[in-house]
């Protein structure tokens, strides 16, 4: 059976598929709290990955995970540049290896932080029920 | 016979409690050292990156989560602890504790067997070891015994142990020379925020539980954030008890130094306190509690220790669920369950682990897992659900990758509290996961501090 990988679909991204038939491999996850495509990856294409992606493995759901950040990217990159989730958008990304493994080594050091507000949290941290 | 479950005996029948509470005692106990050793991280013996610190086995042991050890053990001890998981005085136990040191460094501390040397942490004095043996080890070996092969332990191991498991490295980083003897913490260190107000030891925790009332808790081993499939686990497992649901629910957490891409242990203890914070479990019902250990994912063989430092600190029950405390695929995901459901002959267990003398009386709950249903339209139980086709898996990896990328994570998958406590901590270190930075500055800083002691 060949593996896949799950790329999540925030509000940009689904605008950058709108009308490709890539927007209809949308599936909804949890209920439709998250959208995703699944993007096949053929055994030659995994092959690769893995031996460039050393931390890559496969999980229990069969998906490919542990790439890094940037390889996720550079892959929705190719997708929506090709509307496909076909061969030749696979092939573009693995054509960008260096500079996917390049970002990646930047990315085990730091990564942006996301924007929200937590203080909420904070304050209720201010009361905690097991005290010192 | 009654129903009523009582909370159990330490193992080993006491308390192991060897912290000098009066600092002139602990003084005078100094003085009497013959050596002084300043304790070191040990490093991975390829990478050098800090993989283990003894300084928290020594905690728990001295604190007795690891009750009936006292110390680091003799060779005879080690050798039968790694044939047939039993101590010398019978009962059973999982690992090898032991403190080792360099052959350079032995040189220069120039002990011998019946003196007592002087540990520092941090450059402050902070425990003893009254040498008892001094011997070698083959580190390699000591590892590869440790985890099982195979060859010797078909009924569980699937693949051979190498450097890309974690707990065998550590093994495989120790050095040579073991002084084997009982510890004893002489400067009690105090531990640091945000872990001080999750440190139970063992008496802490019982009479924690004797406060609160409770005669049943179900212990729920992390070394994780909680997401909401955790959470449901805990909500489910916690309706095991006797003749109603055990009165409270304690998350224990292993603290120590981790594999890369695991989450910092300041977000995995203020992410569960998050779970009652956030009312999703009522304060009352439900205890935070940490344990130094730099953990080895041992899964059956962690499992074992797990089941110990949780009746020590007097829970009557462990929920265990698919690939406890495993990474990669070097054990069956059902070992635990298979230890403690029939025992695993070749471990020196053949029966499960409550059954055997000297054995355990904490009750394991093994669970299967949890998923998100679409058709139930809630998070599901695997032995309840049947809408497989449809079921969506909390998978770590995929939660991870989420986190990474930044998107807010549904409510069904992370509560908002808890994630914003991954969020915090991200801030602090600039990376919401362990990473090569993180577990040096971590192995710097540690989890206590020590009082000033003039020696």
């Amino acid at each position: 059976m060949a593996h896949f990988i799950v790329i999540l679909l925030d509000d940009k991204r689904l605008n950058a598929i709108k009308g490709t038939e890539v927007e209809e491999k949308i599936v909804n996850l949890f209920g439709g709290t998250l959208k995703a495509i699944n993007v096949e990856i053929p055994e030659e294409v995994e092959k690769k990955i893995m031996e460039a992606f050393t931390a890559a493995r496969i999980d229990s759901r069969g998906a490919i995970t542990d790439v890094p950040v940037a390889f996720n990217r550079v892959l929705f990159e190719e997708i929506a540049k090709h509307k496909s989730m076909g061969r030749e958008a696979l092939d573009a990304v693995i054509s960008r290896t260096d500079e996917i493994k390049e970002a990646a080594a930047k990315e085990s050091e730091a990564l942006p932080v996301p924007d929200i507000d937590i203080s909420d949290v904070e304050e209720l941290q201010k009361s905690p029920y097991q005290k010192p | 016979m009654g129903l009523l479950i009582e909370t159990p005996l330490p193992h080993g029948g006491r308390l192991v409690e060897r912290v000098v509470t009066d600092p002139e005692l602990g003084k005078k106990m100094a003085k009497m050292a013959k050596a002084v050793y300043d304790i070191k991280p040990t490093l991975h013996y390829e990478t050098g990156v800090p993989v283990r610190n003894v300084y928290r086995e020594i905690m728990s042991i001295c604190y007795g989560f690891f009750s009936p050890v006292e110390g680091s053990m003799k060779q005879a001890e080690l050798e039968r602890v790694l044939k047939e998981r039993r101590l010398l005085s019978e009962w059973i136990f999982p690992y090898p504790m032991l403190f080792d040191i360099s052959e350079e460094d032995y040189k220069e501390l120039g002990v011998e067997v019946g003196d007592r040397v002087l540990l520092r942490l941090k450059g402050k004095p902070f425990a003893v070891i009254d040498v008892e043996e001094i011997y070698r080890i083959n580190p390699e070996e000591v590892a590869t015994r440790t985890f099982g092969t195979p060859e010797d332990n078909p009924e569980v191991v699937r693949e051979p142990f190498d450097k890309k498991h974690p707990g065998w490295v550590i093994y495989r980083s120790m050095n040579p020379v073991i002084l084997a003897g009982k510890y004893t913490i002489i400067n009690e260190p105090k531990l640091m925020p945000p872990f001080d107000r999750f440190w139970y030891p063992p008496r802490k925790s019982r009479e924690e539980y004797a406060k609160r009332g409770w005669r049943t808790v179900i212990n729920h081993q992390t070394r994780n954030v909680p997401h909401v499939g955790h959470e449901m686990l805990m909500k489910s497992a916690g309706f095991t008890g006797d003749i109603e649901p055990c009165h409270g629910i304690q998350v224990n957490a292993i603290i120590g130094v981790k594999r890369r891409g695991d989450y910092p242990d300041e977000a995995i203890v203020e992410g569960h306190e998050m779970v009652h914070l956030g009312g999703y479990i009522k304060p009352e019902r439900h205890l935070v509690t940490i344990c130094l250990w730099d953990m080895r994912y041992g899964n059956p063989i962690e499992s074992m220790l797990h089941g110990i430092i949780r009746q020590n600190m007097g829970c009557t029950h462990h929920m265990f669920g698919r690939d406890h405390a495993a990474v990669g695929e070097y054990y069956d995901m059902y070992a635990t369950q298979i230890l403690w459901g029939k025992g695993i002959p070749s471990f020196g267990i053949p029966k499960p682990l409550n059954e055997v003398p000297y054995g355990l009386q904490i009750r394991a709950q093994n669970m299967a897992e949890f998923w998100y249903c679409p058709h139930c339209n809630e998070i599901a139980y695997s032995g309840c659900c049947n809408h497989t086709k449809e079921k969506q898996k909390f998978s770590g990896s995929f939660v991870r990758g989420m986190v990474a990328e930044g998107v807010f994570p549904p409510k069904v998958i992370f509560r908002p509290e808890v994630y914003k406590v991954i969020v915090k901590w991200w801030k602090k270190f600039g990376y919401p996961f362990c990473n090569e930075k993180y577990v040096k500055e971590k192995e710097e800083r540690l989890e206590v501090e020590l009082p000033d002691m003039e020696v």
